[in-house]
This record gives structure tokens, sequence and C-alpha cells, in this order.
């Protein structure tokens, strides 16, 4: 067929309003999939430039060992940039002052990602800086100043070494918070630490190498550096650099990809519907189209000409809609989340074509394809539709279009695997539920009036339709939850993190005999203590009574390693027994505790024996139980705990944490003087960034969330849309045979309130078992239970599709019947 | 120009295989006009499908313009209509996004022709309908559907026109005029008509009249007597 003639009458259908649907339903599958695509691209974007900043690098080689020069050789010619740090806790003195600091020295370059803010003075907001301390400088931390009784210009010495204060360092990228990063700041260079003299051999140095650069590049790098890398070193990208951060950054990604597939799921869906509504309402023209001498062949090619074109149109527009939408949004939330987001790449395009194109190709092409089948007899015989084979051929294309797009678009078989299981597991109980349940309402409607007999038994009459949507309808309603859940779900467990009382100061080294006056300080200055816990340092050097001196492997290396033991009478909070069982209140033998990681990595196992080594004294402790932390607590946690008195002879210190607001600093030097050697580690700064990051990523959150609405939308009324017809003449008919207004609007609001709530009742269950299913096995999640979703599934299924399918279809009331019967035979 | 030898047409039901039309031979000569009638459900219908080769009978073989349509398929059967073959329907069958024009130029276009929209034009002139040319269907009346239909089915200047029921739908004065223009215009263009109708007095007006009685051809005016012509 000429394809001139081809666009005319596809312009002529377009203007007659037949193909409105199916474009709206093509336009918002390429709006919402691009506009989800190019959103979270940005936002990865800006995401991965923020979290790098943590590490000061794309990518950070650390270890207690120096890291060999000729790394840094191997790295430039790769393009890649780099620097070096050292981290180590020494003595500062000045004048008669003395104060313990965590000294960094950095050299040219630092840091390679994030900036270092100094001021001028202690305790004011900083500014940005590219410049480093000179040689012979130092900067410091605002609070060393008042507790060495110094000012900007005087010297401080460092070992052997005197170094000038010039600047205030306020703020530094990669300021992690660990354990060993003790104490206040003090930022030198790295030229300067061998005119200290603090380094000797065994000395606890945290060296570290930064990397910037391609990710390729640096994937080649990591390559380069072999097998035995990893037991002296390790290799930290952002997930690994930060536990909490990786962990909301992954749980954030997976959330997104998860509104993503659905967006794209819901689109395919109101494709499909649209295009099958399309088709339908081609038989007759395509019947004519035959009579006069159109080839199957020709109509063939007439609908792929039609189908390119609006794929063509519809992605063009989408596209351009999609990246409309996703700025004006951006614009509108500027003031909101003062986001500044790099320009996003090539792919959320090539992505929201590819699933425009797809969309057409599974979902839309089979029912178009089948028109070439319909018989030209029709013209004579009404009741002849396409061949009835195309529906299962449909289906099939429909369900394989889906799975290519759903594993090309998520590359995560984990979560497309669960995704697809719930639906599929879903689907094939609410066909057989939707039988029996249409059944069930047609024996309810027979004893009751007559609106209730006419919507019952015309559900009942259209059974095989019906099944079908309220199969539709049932999943759209589920997915829609299931989203709404996981979301729920997930700002609940970030805003339990980071509520903004939580703890964001830890203490350590409180001497047993100051706790109480330790703890009154707090009291007087109105700032609320967290539990204390009593913490040495020591070590594993044996299993069942076998040495571990193999340091040569990692898991041993892990393993026999200095660590933090804490006891307990009882289990701490967030903390959660995983094997084995907790103690009793006096066990008669000293017993351990380990975080369930950290025994799985190391191959210990309860029954097993450890001796440990602390201040050279040891003692046995049988592992009784395995714990579950969570980490992302901001409390206290330990990987070992013992029974109290287990330890009774060893020195401990204590160990708590506690919140103080931002313009509270100050506090920090009374505390400080009032117990010198107390240390605090401060990782407000942390949980500041973490909240940045976590801010940005709900509002991603938030968005994907309406767009998949506007797609679950767009799936209920192309649904409804698509069996309107149908409904309009049997309406139609009743009415022409005189029944009443109300009669007909309330069998309206009743068929269509009895298949919302069919649907929503079996979108509940299906919603249920999978954000069952997604919480405990994609996202590391709890897994919840929603009892109000029992009652709001149904009653939100019954609303909105009574709603959505009365409006639809009132013009049967407000027409006069012959005009749409007329319309409609 | 139409000849069919022992056509017979057997369809599956749940209850077997139903025997609709058996052995109908008939010879239609160029330029004739033929009335199908009979009772209803007594095949004519079945065989208007089958002679203007929109469907295959189970047996027997038709020729239509020295096409043999015995053992073609739909693609080729496709293209024998397109050159030979007009229709008018008893529902009109106007292409409802379509206008009155547009419906009418539509055979054209598909066979390639010049001007489509000029001569489409006339004929709605010549039917009486040159100032609804932009309306739709549905804005139109019965009579009007049918005369932009009867247009429709003149605008490929088919050889053998197939009209089912053609005044079917419409009242009988309505009916009667549709009719007059029917033949006027097979006159003019010189076509072979064929129709089927449960109408005695749109039979007589044909050169001829078969009636088909429970699947089988009776020839002759006898054949209308039930009818009350």
């Amino acid at each position: 067929m000429d394809p001139r003639l081809a666009l005319r009458l596809l312009w002529r259908d377009w203007k007659g309003g037949e193909l409105s649907l199916l474009l709206v339903a093509l336009l918002l599958a390429i709006t919402t999939v691009s506009g989800i695509a190019i959103f979270v691209d940005r936002l990865q974007g800006a995401l991965v430039l923020e979290s790098s900043a943590f590490l000061a690098a794309d990518r950070r080689i650390e270890g207690n060992r120096e890291i060999p020069e000729v790394w840094d050789a191997q790295a430039h010619e790769l393009g890649l940039a780099t620097a070096r740090t050292a981290v180590f806790p020494s003595m500062v003195f000045a004048g008669d002052w003395n104060q313990l600091v965590s000294v960094k020295a950095v050299s040219e370059g630092y840091p390679l990602r994030g900036t270092l803010k100094v001021a001028d003075q202690a305790f004011v907001p900083g500014e940005e800086t590219n410049a480093l301390p000179a040689p012979g400088e130092a900067w410091v931390d605002g609070r060393l100043l008042p507790s060495l009784d110094v000012s900007l210009g005087d010297e401080i010495e460092v070992g052997s070494l005197a170094l000038e204060v010039t600047r205030v360092l306020t703020d530094e990228p990669d300021r992690g918070g660990s354990f060993f990063d003790l104490g206040p700041r003090v930022l030198m260079r790295l030229e300067d630490v061998p005119a200290t003299g603090v380094i000797r051999p065994g000395s606890r140095v945290e060296h570290a190498l930064l990397l910037r650069g391609e990710d390729e590049a640096l994937a080649r790098f990591r390559e380069g550096l072999g097998e035995d890398f990893e037991v002296y070193y390790d290799w930290d990208d952002i997930r690994s650099g930060n536990d909490s951060i990786g962990r909301a950054l992954e749980r954030a990604e997976r959330f997104l990809l998860l509104g993503g597939l659905l967006a794209v799921l819901l689109s395919g869906v109101a494709v499909a519907l649209a295009a099958a509504r399309y088709a339908k309402r081609q038989f007759d023209a395509v019947a004519v189209l035959k009579t006069f001498g159109t080839t199957p062949r020709e109509i063939r090619d007439l609908y792929l000409v039609n189908l390119a074109v609006l794929g063509a149109l519809a992605t063009a527009a989408g596209l351009l809609l999609a990246w409309l939408v996703q700025s004006g949004l951006l614009l509108a939330l500027k003031d909101l989340v003062p986001v500044r987001l790099p320009p996003p790449g090539v792919r959320p395009f090539v992505v929201g074509s590819v699933t425009g194109f797809v969309c057409l190709l599974a979902f839309a092409l089979p029912p178009l394809l089948a028109l070439q089948g319909v018989s030209p007899l029709r013209v004579i015989r009404r009741d002849l539709g396409a061949a009835e084979a195309s529906t299962l051929g449909a289906y099939a294309a429909g369900a394989l279009g889906s799975l290519a797009l759903l594993v090309w678009y998520a590359d995560s078989l984990e979560l497309t695997g669960w995704l697809l299981l719930g639906i599929t597991a879903t689907s094939t109980v609410l066909l057989a539920a939707a039988s029996v349940l249409l059944r069930t309402g047609r024996l309810v409607g027979m004893q009751a009036g007559s609106g209730w007999r006419i919507a019952l038994a015309a559900l009942q009459r259209r059974g095989r339709d019906n099944r079908i949507q309220i199969l539709v309808f049932g999943l759209a309603i589920m997915l829609l939850l299931i989203l709404y859940l996981v979301r729920t779900a997930l700002l609940d467990e970030w805003e339990a993190q980071l509520a903004p009382d939580a703890p964001n100061h830890f203490v350590l080294n409180v001497a047993p005999y100051e706790v109480d006056e330790f703890r009154g300080l707090l009291a007087e200055r109105e700032v609320a203590p967290q539990p204390f816990y009593p913490m040495t340092r020591g070590r594993i050097v044996a299993i069942d009574g076998e040495p571990l001196e193999d340091a040569e492997r990692r898991e041993v290396r892990r393993l026999t390693s200095e660590r933090n033991l804490s006891w307990a009478e009882d289990l701490p909070a967030g903390n959660r027994i995983v094997a084995g069982q907790w103690w009793g209140a006096e066990p008669a033998v000293p017993e351990v505790s380990l975080e369930e990681e950290f025994a799985r990595e190391t191959g210990v196992e309860v029954g097993d024996v450890l001796t440990f080594s602390v201040a050279d004294r040891r003692f046995d402790a049988r592992v009784t139980n395995l714990r579950e932390v969570d980490w992302d607590s901001m409390r206290p946690n330990f990987f070992i705990m013992v029974t109290p008195g287990a330890l009774p002879d060893y020195a401990a210190t204590y160990l708590s944490s506690f919140h103080l607001d931002a313009e509270r600093k100050r506090f920090l030097n009374e505390l400080l003087r009032a117990f010198p050697t107390v240390t605090v580690i401060e990782i407000d700064r942390v949980i500041d960034q973490l909240r940045r990051i976590v801010d940005r990523v709900t509002l991603a959150v938030e968005v994907v969330l309406v767009l998949v609405l506007a797609a679950g939308a767009l799936v209920l009324v192309a649904s409804v849309q698509s069996s309107m017809d149908e409904r309009l003449r049997e309406y139609g008919l009743l009415r022409a045979l005189g029944a009443g207004r109300r009669r007909i609007l309330g069998a309206l609001v009743i068929e269509f309130g009895a298949l919302g709530l069919f649907a929503g009742i079996l979108a509940a269950v299906g919603a249920e078992v999978t954000v069952w299913m997604l919480q405990t096995q994609v996202f590391d999640l709890a897994g919840t239970v929603h009892p109000w979703l029992w009652l709001a599934g149904p009653v939100a299924g019954m609303c909105l599709i009574g709603i959505l399918g009365t409006l639809s279809t009132r013009r049967v009331v407000d027409t006069p019947p012959a005009i749409v019967l007329r319309q409609t035979t | 120009m139409l000849s069919a030898r022992g056509i017979t047409k057997e369809v599956p039901t749940a209850a077997g295989t139903l025997r609709i039309l058996s052995g109908i031979d008939l010879e239609i000569k160029a330029g004739e006009t033929v009335a199908l009638v009979g009772a209803s459900g007594s095949g004519k219908t079945t065989l208007l499908g089958l002679l203007a080769g929109l469907d295959e009978p189970s047996a027997g073989d038709i020729r239509l313009g020295g096409h043999l349509l015995t053992g073609l398929d739909e693609e080729a059967r496709a293209r024998v209509r397109g050159a030979l073959v007009g229709f008018v329907f008893q529902n009109f069958q106007l292409l409802g996004s379509l206008t009155a024009l547009e419906n009418v130029m539509l055979p054209m276009e598909l066979r390639g022709d010049e001007a489509p929209a000029a001569k489409a034009r006339e004929l709605l002139d010549r039917v009486g309908l040159g100032d609804r040319a932009g309306h739709q269907p549905r804005q139109l009346s019965g009579g009007e559907q049918q005369r932009v239909a009867i247009a429709r089915a003149f605008a490929a200047a088919p050889r053998i026109l197939f009209a089912d029921e053609p005044t079917g739908n419409l009242d009988k004065d309505t009916g009667r005029r549709i009719a007059d223009l029917l033949f006027e215009l097979n006159r003019e263009f010189g076509t072979t008509l064929v129709l089927v109708t449960h109408d005695p007095a749109l039979a007589a007006r044909c050169g001829r009249a078969l009636t088909v009685d429970g699947g089988r051809l009776v020839e002759g005016q006898a054949a209308l007597a039930p009818f009350g012509a």
C-alpha cells in the first residue's frame, strides 16, 4: 500500500478521535519511563559526585602499611589523578598545654573530590578553598585553639617539629568518623611528617592512596594490583567507604529501579488495552477495506506504517515531555531542595525510546497484526471478529516484551525475579478468584433489588472480559500499593536513622569513676545522654586452642586485628540474636557473642572457644550466640561482646554518645577541659551529609511514585475505555426499554464498584505478599504486615474504579438511547 | 460475468456440520440485474458472500469476470474484488471516522486513481449530497448514509455490484428513492447488479429473480409469489 495513503488514513483516524487513547498511552509510557530514567540518571550523577566527596576521591586504597610508590606511577599511566594521606593519633603541645589529636598529613592534590573549608577564627562557618597548608604550617580544628590556648600565627609541636597554625579547618570531605580517627584534627603536609619523628615501625598509621578518574581506568588499575593486594590493603569505593551511605544509596537505587519497572509494566498494560480497543474498533474498517480489494498483506503494511509513525511521534513528544516534566519538577522544588544536578547522559533517552518501541511491538502490534485476519464477510455477518488464535499470541508477545524490558531495564535478576514471581502468582490467583467472586456476586444479586440484579448479571455475562478487567485493575492497584509500601518503609527507616535528635557525637575513654560525673555534666547542660558501654581493646589469638599466626590470610587478618570488646548483661537495642541464645543472668563460664557477618567472614561458629589477648593477659570464652546488628543506627555497636565478669581484672573505659546541635559545639571544649582524657568523635558532619543525600533520594522516590501513579491511572482509564462500547450498548438498550436514569446510574455504580472491590481485595493480598518478599529479600529491611491495607485496598479499589467507571460511561444516561445505540452498533 | 457450478457451503456447529447451501448452479451475464430472494435463513446472504468472493465455498467452482475463485487465497481474492467488485450493504458500512467525501474517495485512493477528491465530489453531487461532503456518517440520516454508500460503490467503477438488502434499514419512501438511484447509476455505469432483498417490489425491478429455498436455487417469477408480488 502507498505509504502516503496509509498516512492519510492515519490522519483521518486521528481527526476522528480513534487514536487518542492509544497515543496518550504510548506518550505516557515513554514520558514516565524516560522521565524516571532522566531524573534517576541526573540524581545518580549528583549522588556519585557527592558521595565521592566522602572518600575525597573516586576510589581509595587504605591500609596500615605504607603504600608502594610504584602504584602512583601505574595510576598516572592510566590517566588517573592521585594524592596520598596518612592519618595517625599524636599528642600535640603548645606551651603548657597538650592534647591528643588526629593528624592528617596530605600530599599536593588532596582532596581529589570535595573541598576543604577554612576560616580565620574558631566556631564560624568556613569558606571553600583549593589551597593546602604550606610546608611548615598546620590548619587545625577550631576547638583546638581554646584547648591549647593558641591563636592563628602561634606554633604547635607535633613530635619534634614546630608548625605554624595558619587557618582554622572547618570541614574536610573525608572526615569519616571511624574509631581510628579520634580527636580534633590537625592538617599538615605529608612531606613534613619525617621531620616530626612520630612515625616509627609499629606506629598506628592509616595510609591511603586517593584515586580519581574514569571508571574503566580505575577498574584496570584495580586489576593490575593483583591477588595479594587484599592481604594488606582495602579497596574502597563509596559503598564500602561508608556503610550507612552505601546502603542508603543502594536501597534508593533499587527503589528507583523498582519504580521504573512498575512504570514500564503499567505503561505496557495501558498500551495493550488501548491498542486492543483501537483494533476492535478497526474491525469494520478492515472488513470494508477488504471488500474494496485491499489484501491482507496491504492491511498488515497499513497498520505497520501506522504503528511506526505513532511510535516515532510518541517517542519524540514523550522524550520532550519527559525532559520538561523533570525540569519543571526540579524548578518547582528548587527552594525546597537546593539540588544542582549534572545534565543527563544519553542512556535515559535510549531507555525511553526503546521502551516506546518495545511497548508498541509487544503490546500494540499483536492486536493490530491480527486485523489482517478479519474476514471481509464481516460486512454482512457482524459477529465475525479477528482470528481467535491471536489472543494467545498477543499474551505471549506481551509477556516476552515485558520480560525483555524488565531484564534490560533493571539489570537485576533478583529484583525482576521477585517482582515477576509476585505478579505471576497474583495473576493466577486473581483470575481464579475473580471467577469465584463474579459467580458469588451473581448469586447474591439474584436475591437483590433490580439495580443490583442488572449490574451483577452484567458482570457475570461478560465474565471473560470482566475476569481480565479485574486482573488488570487488581494488578494496577497492587503495583501502586507495592510502590507506596516500599517507599514508606524506606522513608521510615531513614527517618528513624536520621531523627533530628539522633546521637551525633561519640565519647570514648571515659574512665569508670568518671561515668557518673560525666552524666552529671551532660544533665547540667541539658544534653540527653545515651547508655554507657564498657570497652576494652583486645585481639583473638586462638580458636579451639589452635593459635592464629598465619597472617597472610585475609580472614585471619580480620580475626586477629585488635578490636573493641564490650560486655553487657542484656542484649543492646538494635541487636537481634540470629543463632544460639543470649546469656542468662550469671553464666558459669565466660561466653562471647559475635556479630553475624564477622562470624561468617572469619568462619567462627557457635560452640567454638575463642582465646582473647587483652593487655597481655589471656582468657577463653565460648561462642554462644550470633547477633544481627543495625549498623545504620548510629549507636555504639560491637562486633564482639562478652559476658560481664569475663574481663574482671582488665582496665576498661566507657563509650557513649549524645546529640549536640551545631550552635552548641562550644560545649565540647568545656567537656574536654573537665575530662581531658576523654575523646569525642564528631559524626554530625557525616550525618548531615547523609541527610542531604537522603533528602535528594527522597525527592526522587516521591517523584517516581507520582509518575507511576499517573501510569496506573492511565491503565485504569484505558481498561474502562476498552470495555466501554459494549457497556454503552447494553445500558443504552436498557434505557431504550425504559429503565430510569437512577436505575441505570445505580447499576453502573454497582457494576464498577463491585469490579473495584474484587480487584482491591486481590490487590491487597498480592501487594502484602510481594512487599514482604521485596523488603526481606531485596531491600534488606525487616518484613512488615499492614493490617490497614486489608481495608484500604478494597475500599480504594471500589471508590476509584466505581467513580472512574461511572464517569466514563455516564453519557449513556445523558444521551438519548437512539444515539447511543446508533453509535455503538 | 459470473458463474457458479455445484456450490455447497457447510459450517461446523456444536450439533455437527450444518449445510447452508447445496448444489447451486447459476450464470449471470454482463449488464444483467439479478435479485436473490428467499425467506430469512434460506442462505441467500451466504450465497452473495460466496459469489462476491468474500468467502470460500465448501465445494464447487465460482468464476467471476473470468477469474476462477476456487483455490485462491484471501490475498488473491482481494485483488479480484479490487479490480471488479463494488458493494452496497444493508447497514451502510461507512467508516465512522471519515467524512462523506473521504468515504467516497477511499476506493479510488486504494486503486491509486488520479484526482479522487474531484471525482468523489462529482459522485456526491450526483447522489444529491454535494453540500454534505464534510459531514461524518453519524451526522447523516440513514437514507443519506446509504446514498453516500452508493456513491462509494460506484466510485471505483466496478464491473459488478453486489447489494445486500440495500433498502432493508430504510422506510418505504426513502427505500424507493434509494432503489431509483441505485438502478439509475447502474444503467449509467453499465454495471452488472446482484442484490439480495426481501422486498418483492425491489426484486421486481430486476431483470431476473433467483429464489433460494432451503439452500437450493429455484429460478423464476413464480418463486416471488409467496412475497405477494
